[in-house]
């Protein structure tokens, strides 16, 4: 019963993240006022993407082929470890932040390596600017999962979530809302959100994401697209599952199942009024201003990991 | 009942991060609007430390203060300085002599240094360390910003700021200071600011711009 509540959990992390960015889409047109596409428009996409031929540029090695495989494959295993509706994951295991960060960083190396094969200017400068956010925001990830694994004496993610799960809602720590802003600020730059990168270009110098991608076509851009969905929903489930886990079923039940997924549901919907809002309302930064931000979140990440050894005495 | 107990419970030992983050969030902001919103918020929780306190022991004079902060410093004195920044027709910058990196490490570690401050003297006397240290943090910020932004109006703000700082150092230790001194603290207050504007306006109207950087000799 257990393995089958797991299953499903990352089943809905990866099936559900084309509609997580179909409702992020059709909120930022709601605030934009303008009419927007269907919630369920990304499936189509991906369908489509999906049925056409797949060009590869004429200079273009092996690792361009490979790449959309290894960057599904990485994140594909990420969504199996974050917890959704249970305090338990797939594959979780001790010590598997590390491997989560890391599989991420993976991704993100293969993807940055085909930008270089495509062959075109705006590749390599897309993948050169996606080496500068991916290095300066590891350390503030690390260090802000750190945090919550110190206080609260697990390794895993499963384990982080059930003991804050037994916290009371009211005592949270300095620790848990110095993280949160660090990781908050993490999600943004790691998914290519509007401050750091903004996802609805194509043609724009300062693109990062879109310009690694720019030479992909067919079913290959569609695993990158899935894998990047995939990505988004995951760091969302990530911080719930953190910092607000509140509501996940205990026992396998079926009313504290749907409980706990209706919870779930209503948690990122929150969290995707409030992408939006911030999408709609800031400027994105200027390339040399992101080095700025990442540095906040380090020092914020780096203050929660100091603050450990304060509420733990 | 019993939940308003909660509250003013958790608003005496959690309020204090919130004042840490806008300390942090003080350090790195680039345009003085952003300043004084901050200093705004940061006004309101002390505010609510004030009223938590008065809740918890019994005293009415603290609603009194807590009144006076909510009107002096959330709303009068951040109209007042956005009124200012406008008549001054100034730019936006804050024209930080650190890049917000550093600004944001420095912050961290006075932070640190200010638990690491009040750690004994917490211990040997029954207050909240959290919000001791939160209001040394403040004192410590309030002098960096004054020393490190070059506009006028920013050291305005420092000084209100490293004011915040020893209010709250007074209400942690001793659950503030009598009424009429307070009353007087923040008669004070006003009258400074007014002062200082004058002389914001002054120095615009003599060297034309408001950066203290280029104060360097004396003109007629």
């Amino acid at each position: 019963m257990k393995f089958a509540i797991n299953l499903a959990q990352a089943l809905i992390l990866i099936l559900g993240a084309p509609l997580v960015r179909g409702i992020i889409a059709r909120c930022k047109a709601f605030l934009q006022r303008r009419q927007g596409a269907s919630i369920w428009r990304p499936y189509s996409d991906l369908a489509k993407l999906f049925r056409k031929e797949d060009l590869v540029p004429s200079t273009a090695s092996g690792v361009f082929r490979v790449v959309p495989c290894v960057l599904f494959g990485t994140t594909i295993c990420v969504a199996t470890f974050v917890p959704l509706v249970q305090p338990s994951a797939l594959l979780g295991s001790r010590g598997d932040f590390f491997l989560l960060v890391y599989l991420l960083a993976l991704g993100r190396f293969f993807l940055s390596l085909a930008g270089f094969d495509g062959g075109s200017a705006f590749g390599g400068m897309g993948a050169s600017r996606e080496a500068l956010v991916s290095s300066l925001a590891e350390a503030p990830f690390l260090l802000s999962l750190v945090a919550v694994a110190v206080l609260s004496s697990h390794a895993d993610i499963a384990g982080i979530a059930a003991w804050t799960l037994g916290q009371n809602i009211f005592n949270i720590s300095a620790v848990h809302i110095l993280a949160f802003t660090s990781l908050a600020m993490v999600v943004i730059a790691e998914t290519g959100r509007m401050p750091v990168d903004n996802p609805t270009t194509h043609l724009e110098l300062t693109m990062i994401h879109e310009g690694m991608v720019l030479e992909y076509s067919g079913p290959s851009l569609a695993f990158i697209e899935w894998a990047s969905a995939v990505k988004l929903h995951a760091m969302l489930a990530l911080l719930i599952a953190l910092f607000g886990p509140w509501g996940m079923a205990t026992s396998a039940s079926v009313g504290a199942i749907s409980v706990a997924l209706l919870l779930y549901s209503a948690k990122v919907a929150l969290l995707i009024v409030l992408l939006a809002v911030i999408e709609s309302g800031v400027a994105k930064l200027r390339m040399y201003l992101v080095p700025d931000f990442l540095g906040v979140a380090s020092a914020v990440s780096a203050l929660a990991v100091i603050f450990t050894t304060l509420v733990k005495r | 009942m019993g939940l308003v107990e909660i509250a003013t419970g958790k608003v005496l030992t959690s309020f204090s991060v919130f004042l840490f983050l806008t300390v942090l969030l003080l350090v790195v902001a680039r345009r003085i609007s952003t300043c004084i919103v901050l200093f705004s918020a940061q006004s309101a929780i002390i505010a609510a430390e004030v009223f938590a306190t008065g809740f918890q022991e019994r005293l009415a004079e603290a609603y009194v203060v807590g009144a006076l902060v909510l009107v002096i410093k959330v709303a009068v004195i951040p109209r007042a300085f956005f009124g200012l920044a406008n008549r001054l027709k100034t730019s936006h910058d804050v024209k930080a002599s650190t890049t917000p990196t550093q600004s944001v490490f420095i912050a961290a570690a006075m932070i640190y240094l200010s638990y690491a401050a009040v750690h004994s003297y917490g211990q040997s006397v029954h207050v909240p360390e959290d919000a001791l240290a939160a209001a040394v943090a403040l004192i410590l910020t309030g002098s960096f910003l004054m020393v490190s932004r070059n506009k006028a109006l920013m050291q305005m703000l420092g000084l209100l700021v490293l004011e915040n700082g020893i209010f709250l150092a007074a209400l942690t230790t001793t659950f503030g200071m009598p009424l009429i001194i307070e009353i007087g603290v923040f008669f004070d207050i006003l009258i400074g600011l007014l002062l200082m504007g004058i002389f914001t306006f002054r120095i615009r109207d003599t060297f034309d711009h408001l950066d203290v950087s280029k104060l360097r000799r004396l003109r007629g």
